[in-house]
């Protein structure tokens, strides 16, 4: 296994955990943002828990939205369901249209607040973007290959297993990472409805006009973002070398 | 094609009776004594009575019956159910309020229950799906999308429903409304309009230029991977401290919260697509088709103008809609810096627990959504070569 595409997600994880840790300690540099407060540094909660509540919501969801909907792709692919083929692949369009915040504030009159509707809104929202790469995945491979796998005595198991699923991996995973993008922005837009995420110092920030509490939750979600991206790619460019034909 | 050979569709009557499940489960609507308090729940037959529960069972049973077997005929029928199903959907409403509301309390209202909207859910799955099948032309499409809006529109403003708590909370904001409009789309637009006009150079600078090419791309593609609330924070200390350095900008509106920022970020979040989408459709016109303009005598200007710029415009269009569908969104997700919109309703709404606040700030958000990809969409298809 080659290294070196490791080494950028690497670097942005132990940013972000440096920082997260680190931030408490730098009350002094945010002292040039807010001159004369003496709440430099976001205390409700510490980064590190909300760091974590952050990934675990994002993670929680992709988990739960991928299995949905790499299995409801592989369904409507199938003979028995291709009849809701069309419907699927409308739904999964349409309902990209719709914004992440709207579905975030559509969730609370359904269950409440909290972190219960931002998990229904990350799964529904993040479902979207993967079930549209797991028909174009699916839907692109060349029915040949198809044809041949089954013609060497492949079961229809082994068929999708062997053949189908490897060869619609890349652009799956490409689903997956739009989807966990989109949700780590709409997971710290969660704070507004009550759930525990970097969302908080930003939020707590512009309802005190406290700036630096604003800026310290900004640059934790930005980085946040960076390196999962960044960890995308690298998984993405080891995929490619795993399975490259 | 011979219909009746083929097995019957499934779909329908799987939605149908997902529909039948979901209207006699769950509450069709709410009476509520005041805004905030959550009120008591109908179902549907406690809410209309037998009237209303036999008119909504017996239809879905007739879908069911018309769907077993597919036949032109039958999928003409079936559109006409579903839109005018679709479009009466409102009267349930209205009879609920008759029935259920008490008349001497004055804040009372009828709110929307899951059931409402899970039978408007599986309605328009149902005709979605019909329409796909019947391989129903755009006009028809758009005809039947018109015809259900104006039916909600007028619905709405009739009397009978000026008690539905989400009317009520529109009565009580109606100039406030129209301000976060006028607001949320001229800086969702206005965002677009300048991106576009940016994106147009850039792309136009990577096509001359190929070494520019990978550190523009990088450079849109990593703005639009940081998340919006961290981008819109991330703004408010440097245009703070420039309005607080050069108070002329602060006569402009230009501060550190307020349309400034909200309006920069909307024009960095949409430069990826629109970038990407103008570069490629420049790059695919093929070589080809250019050679045959200069062997006609265009000059550069001229292919450019009559050649290359109408071959490329739906892909450019394409990405005007994902830029506009995306900042739409993103600009309510602004009103949490004080930019206005919709986005102030909804922020309103979940700070005091109104729920018809933020219904009143999500739902339009939702519909210029979804009107701005139908319209766009539009503007594509018919600019697409044929």
């Amino acid at each position: 296994m080659q290294m070196r595409p490791w080494i950028t997600p690497v670097a942005w994880v132990a940013l972000l955990c440096a920082l997260a840790a680190l931030l408490p300690s730098m009350a002094p540099l945010f002292s040039w943002v807010e001159p004369g407060n003496d709440n430099l540094v976001y205390t409700r909660d510490s980064f590190w828990f909300l760091l974590q509540s952050h990934i675990w919501l994002v993670l929680v969801s992709a988990t739960i939205g991928s299995l949905v909907a790499v299995s409801a792709g592989i369904f409507v692919t199938r003979p028995a369901g291709r009849d809701f083929l069309p419907l699927v692949s409308q739904i999964a369009s349409i309902g990209q249209t719709v914004p992440p915040v709207a579905v975030l504030a559509l969730a609370v009159p359904v269950m409440g607040f909290g972190e219960k509707p931002t998990l229904l809104a990350l799964v529904l929202y993040g479902l979207l973007p993967i079930l549209r790469n797991t028909l174009a995945g699916l839907g692109g491979i060349n029915p040949t290959v198809l044809e041949s796998a089954k013609g060497m005595g492949m079961s229809s198991a082994q068929v999708l297993f062997k053949v189908e699923l490897p060869l619609a991996g890349r652009v799956i995973l490409a689903g997956i990472r739009t989807s966990v993008t989109i949700n780590i922005a709409t997971a710290a837009i969660g704070s507004t409805i009550g759930a525990r995420t970097l969302g908080d110092p930003v939020i707590a920030g512009l309802v005190n006009g406290n700036t630096a509490y604003v800026l310290q939750g900004a640059i934790l979600i930005g980085l946040l973002a960076l390196a999962t991206d960044s960890l995308f790619e690298a998984i993405e460019r080891a995929w490619g070398r795993a399975f490259s034909i | 094609m011979p219909v009746s050979t083929k097995p019957p569709n499934r779909v329908i009557p799987v939605l149908a009776l997902a529909a039948f499940a979901c209207t006699w489960l769950l509450d069709l609507g709410v009476v509520q004594p005041n805004r905030i308090v959550s009120g008591t729940g109908y179902g549907l037959y406690a809410a209309t009575g037998w009237f209303g529960a036999v008119v909504v069972s017996s239809l879905l049973a007739v879908v069911i019956v018309l769907a077993t077997k597919l036949t032109p005929k039958r999928f003409g029928a079936l559109i006409l159910l579903l839109t005018t199903a679709l479009m009466a959907q409102p009267l349930l409403l209205e009879v609920f309020a008759l029935r259920k509301l008490p008349e001497d309390s004055a804040y009372a209202r009828i709110g929307l229950g899951a059931g409402f909207w899970c039978l408007a859910f599986f309605l328009a799955l149902m005709l979605l799906e019909t329409l796909g099948r019947f391989k129903a032309s755009r006009r028809l499409q758009f005809s039947v999308v018109l015809l259900v809006v104006v039916s909600w529109w007028f619905c709405a403003s009739r009397e009978g429903l000026s008690s539905l708590s989400l009317i009520r909370e529109y009565a009580n904001r109606a100039d406030q409304f129209s301000q976060a409009l006028t607001t949320h789309l001229s800086l969702s637009l206005g965002a677009v309009a300048i991106s576009a006009v940016l994106a147009f150079g850039l792309a136009l600078a990577m096509v001359r230029r190929e070494r520019l090419r990978r550190p523009l791309l990088g450079l849109v593609s990593f703005m639009q991977t940081i998340p919006s609330l961290a981008l819109f924070g991330l703004l408010i200390a440097p245009l703070g401290a420039l309005s607080a350095a050069y108070p002329f900008l602060q006569t402009l509106g230009i501060r550190g919260i307020g349309w400034a920022p909200a309006m920069l970020a909307l024009i960095a979040y949409s430069l990826l697509p629109m970038v990407r989408n103008t570069y490629v459709a420049l790059m695919e016109v093929p070589e080809p088709v250019v050679d045959a303009g200069r062997g006609m005598g265009m000059n550069e200007r001229q292919i450019f103008f009559k050649v290359k710029l109408p071959l490329a415009l739906p892909v450019i269009i394409e990405g005007v809609r994902i830029t506009t569908i995306q900042a739409i969104g993103l600009t309510a997700v602004a009103a949490l810096i004080g930019a206005g919109g919709f986005g102030t309703f909804i922020f309103q709404g979940l700070g005091q627990a109104a729920m018809d606040l933020v219904l009143l700030g999500a739902l339009p958000t939702v519909f210029l959504a979804l009107a701005a990809d139908a319209i766009l969409s539009a503007l594509k298809f018919q600019r697409a070569p044929r």
